[in-house]
């Protein structure tokens, strides 16, 4: 073996430590739990050790479940909705800011809640909008409601507390894809008679369509799999798949139908990644 | 169609001015170039007169129209862009209809007016490729179409040969020239390139820092340029500072008494003449004007010659003359020889 | 500037608002007077922060927090450097498989490796007798793999803006493999490894719902302390404990924006 080819390899070899962590801390786990979904629950052995496809089609089958996972799906689709709709004006004015200053604090500014905790965040949901929260308080004060309106534990707030999440994402991912679009094509389209708005839907939209659908796919997938949001914002009357999950692995120790559901989220969380990340792969510039 | 005029266009971005009291005042059917080194403004100005930029004080007029507060999208310009701007996603006939759907032409008037723009600029067999499928000079083309195409007031040009090779900026520019002929439109175009300029405009703006230093066709800028910065801007000059001392007499730094051509205030100012007027001699001649030199170098540029002189008072000076005129005099280096020339072809600026 | 133009600023002003503004409420309420959390507040103190500090919970939550986020931050860049600095400087095979293998912790969703991550220790546990769940090291495991793809992001992305030429004319000079590393290759990384030690820190510290599996009595993390509190109470003193999180969180990610253009991270 030639010197320099030995010295890749060696090289390589640096690779090794962290590769065994994911290899052993998480790709075997998660082969672990799809072995798992195909087994069958029991309440005296946990596990019968067989093959059987039972879980999937109780999954999908059975009304509750069903239920569960057709809502889980309408609250991610309204989430993904709304956060495009109001991540693409912001993403459009970030991207075409000339001034570099303004630019990274409006990014530090956007990623910023981000990264303080679902856990932080629901809270902090939570206190706008209980009965007693600042929403209430609001309504009550300018006499726009006569008692406090249920706002929290509702579809609805969870939607409103899932795109606070997923917002950031949509408008990163829009932003730099928009980036890559220059600025003389829309002075084209305006010289040649295009309002400025008519500019964004003729010229930019087209072309940020790869953005668009890498932004949904994302904010699609992160929807699909919160937890706190659910949980702290939805209350006992909103089910959705995360907090099923942990449910029925932690609390029931139904690990196989656990399990079942932790793989149908990562099978759906793994087509729309690769689907996003060949429609980014795939841009004009 | 109509011709276009600046009235004293300012520009000011903070604290300095980017265009200062800018008039230009553009025929009918004429190619104006901007020219001027980069920073000194053109662009700016193109962008006011289209639109994209809102000068500080000043207006644009297309005609009889004022459409300094128009918007862009309302002027009814074509412009060509640096790099072309050619929309990625369409092909080249959905290009050049762009404009045409936004002003609800009718199906048929469109398609007939696309292969009308197809046919002038000769590329009805590209009509359904890509952008990128396309050659540079073939992008630029789609670009002219797709501008034209709208029948613009006027056509803008920003930088529009920059992008090209060598060969094929040669080959654009007479293109694009002709084209703009026979279209009989009013075209101004941005330029950093001084001999672009003189090729293919009818009249040239010198810029520099914001201010159009001098208005005029090729020869106007060349032959009685009105400030140094055109002198040294458009071609090879020779500078010999000193000051004014009579009528048409001027005195320079180390007393020598030269005669010049041009009108000029009193004071101090630089004597120019360009180096193929200049002639080097042994002996002085009559009635033109004499400096004594120093012959530096000698270069053989093929059809000229050029010689590198310097003055008395150490001013450098540059004779250059066609290789076959000079065959028989064979100066060498360090002879003081005498450089000759005429008054008609000397003129003070500031 | 055109009614246009002002309804779009105003209209991305509120939408950049909405984002932030739970976190300014939540930061206001740990201050209010009254017991019940109420609008408009009828006045303000500092208690609940002590009293915040009284709770067991919070105060193990919050040293559990910080002690695996530190331990989390170093495992990530002991492993992530390496691997990033093989993966941008050296072309061995299926380099970009490993790259994107490496990356995979960002792409689970946390529940799901949550629950994978907790049966696989039982697993562990049955067949080798070494207890994984309800442990420091079994957690810390999980919060290393949530660190790592942020190292990995940021180390590549910072070992990419140079070309490993400085490396190649160190070695023509003599350094060995760990000198170029320590003179060469670590000032080039310099801002990108701070800004991966914070980065790691802040996905560690804020983790939620993978940990929620792998916790146990005594040892649960602030987040989950977080969640816990909520699940039977809304007062100040959770507001007041939401404020030291965003705190620690917020001060982390100023600081690493001074090392890196976190416009450019993204």
């Amino acid at each position: 073996m030639s010197g320099e080819k030995a010295r890749r390899l060696k090289g390589g070899a640096l690779v090794i430590p962290a590769l065994l962590l994911v290899i052993l801390f998480l790709l075997a786990p998660i082969a672990l739990i799809f072995r798992f979904s195909l087994d069958i629950y029991d309440p005296g052995k946990l596990m019968l050790g067989v093959f059987s496809p039972d879980n999937y089609v109780k999954a999908f089958s059975d009304p509750f479940y069903r239920g569960v996972l057709l809502d889980t799906a309408r609250i991610a689709a309204v989430s993904t909705a709304v956060c495009l709709v109001l991540g693409y004006p912001v993403a459009y004015f970030i991207s075409r800011t000339r001034s570099e200053r303004l630019r990274g604090t409006l990014i530090v500014f956007t990623v910023l809640p981000l990264l303080m905790g679902n856990a932080v965040r629901s809270a902090a949901w939570m206190v706008v909008m209980g009965s007693k929260g600042l929403i209430n308080a609001f309504l009550l004060v300018t006499g726009l409601a006569a008692e406090p309106v249920k706002i929290l534990y509702t579809p609805t707030a969870v939607v409103v507390g899932l795109v606070s999440v997923l917002l950031p994402f949509a408008i990163i991912t829009l932003q730099s894809v928009m980036d890559s679009i220059p600025q003389s094509l829309e002075e084209a389209g305006r010289s040649l008679g295009y309002s400025p708005l008519r500019t964004l839907f003729a010229v930019v939209v087209p072309l940020s369509a790869p953005g668009i659908i890498a932004a949904a796919a994302i904010c699609f997938c992160l929807a699909m799999n919160a937890y706190a949001t659910p949980v702290l914002i939805g209350g006992p009357s909103v089910h959705m798949m995360g907090p099923l999950v942990y449910q029925q692995i932690a609390k029931v120790t139904n690990w196989p139908f656990g399990s079942t559901l932790a793989c149908v989220m990562m099978l759906v969380t793994l087509v729309l990644t690769i689907v996003s990340t060949t429609y980014l792969h795939r841009r004009y510039f | 169609m109509s011709g276009v005029t600046l009235k004293r266009l300012n520009k000011t971005f903070g604290e300095l001015p980017a265009v200062d009291g800018v008039s230009i005042d553009i025929r009918e059917g004429e190619l104006i170039a901007l020219l001027g080194p980069s920073g000194c403004g053109k662009t700016t100005t193109l962008r006011m007169v289209a639109g994209f930029v809102e000068p500080s004080s000043g207006s644009v007029h297309f005609g009889e129209r004022d459409v300094t507060r128009v918007p862009v999208h309302h002027r009814n310009v074509g412009m060509v862009f640096q790099g072309y701007a050619l929309f990625p996603h369409l092909s080249v006939a959905k290009n050049i209809e762009f404009g045409l759907k936004v002003r609800r032409w009718d199906r048929t008037r469109v398609q007939k007016r696309v292969d009308e723009m197809l046919e002038w600029v000769q590329l009805g067999r590209f009509s359904e490729r890509r952008p990128r499928d396309l050659s540079g000079g073939q992008q630029q083309r789609v670009a002219v179409a797709r501008a034209m195409a709208i029948h613009p007031d006027v056509l803008l040009l920003d930088e529009p040969f920059s992008a090209l090779d060598a060969k094929l900026r040669l080959q654009m520019r007479s293109e694009i020239r002709e084209l703009q002929r026979e279209a009989g439109i009013t075209s101004v175009f941005v330029t950093h390139d001084q001999e672009e300029a003189m090729a293919i405009a009818d009249r040239i703006g010198v810029m520099n820092h914001g201010k159009l230093e001098q208005l005029g066709s090729a020869q106007d800028l060349y032959l009685r340029p009105a400030s140094r910065f055109v002198a040294g801007f458009i071609g090879k000059c020779n500078v010999l500072e000193g000051r004014i001392a009579g009528t048409r007499q001027f005195e320079t730094k180390s007393g020598q008494q030269l005669q010049y051509s041009n009108e000029h205030a009193a004071g101090s100012g630089a004597l120019c003449f360009r180096p193929e007027h200049g002639e080097l001699v042994r002996a002085a001649r009559a009635d033109a004007n004499n400096i004594s030199v120093t012959l530096k170098a000698v270069t053989y540029l093929g059809a000229d010659t050029e010689y590198e002189l310097v003055a008395d008072n150490g001013e450098r000076l540059l004779v250059m003359a066609a290789s076959s005129s000079v065959a028989g005099a064979a100066f060498k280096a360090g002879e003081r020889l005498v450089l000759s020339w005429r008054s008609q072809d000397s003129f003070v600026v500031d | 500037m055109s009614a246009a133009r002002t309804i779009y600023l105003l209209l991305v002003v509120a939408i950049l608002a909405f984002l932030v503004a739970p976190l300014v409420v939540i930061v206001w309420a740990s201050f209010f007077s009254d017991k019940i959390l109420s609008f408009p507040p009828g006045g303000y103190t500092l208690d609940w922060y002590a009293r915040a500090w009284q709770q067991p919970d919070f105060v193990a939550g919050f040293l559990m927090s910080i002690k695996i986020a530190l331990c989390a931050m170093a495992g990530s860049l002991l492993l992530g450097v390496p691997a990033s600095l093989a993966i941008e400087r050296f072309r061995f095979p299926g380099r970009e498989s490993v790259r994107q293998l490496l990356l995979a912790p960002m792409y689970v969703p946390a529940i799901v490796a949550g629950a994978a991550v907790y049966l696989y220790y039982i697993q562990f546990e049955i067949s080798t007798e070494v207890q994984l769940a309800a442990t420091f090291p079994g957690l810390l495991l999980a919060h290393t793999l949530v660190a790592l793809p942020w190292t990995m992001r940021l180390i590549c992305a910072s070992l990419a803006t140079t070309t490993g030429i400085a490396e190649e004319a160190a070695q023509s000079l003599g350094a060995n493999a760990l000198q170029t590393f320590f003179y060469v290759t670590l000032p080039i990384i310099r801002p990108g490894l701070i800004a991966a030690a914070l980065f790691s820190f802040i996905a560690s510290f804020s983790e939620l719902e993978e940990s929620l599996f792998l916790v146990g009595p005594g040892k649960t993390t602030l987040p989950i302390a977080i969640v816990n509190y909520l699940e039977w109470n809304l007062d100040s003193t959770i507001a007041a404990v939401a404020t030291v999180q965003i705190l620690i969180i917020g001060t982390a990610l100023l600081v690493s924006d001074r090392y890196v253009n976190l416009g450019k991270a993204f």
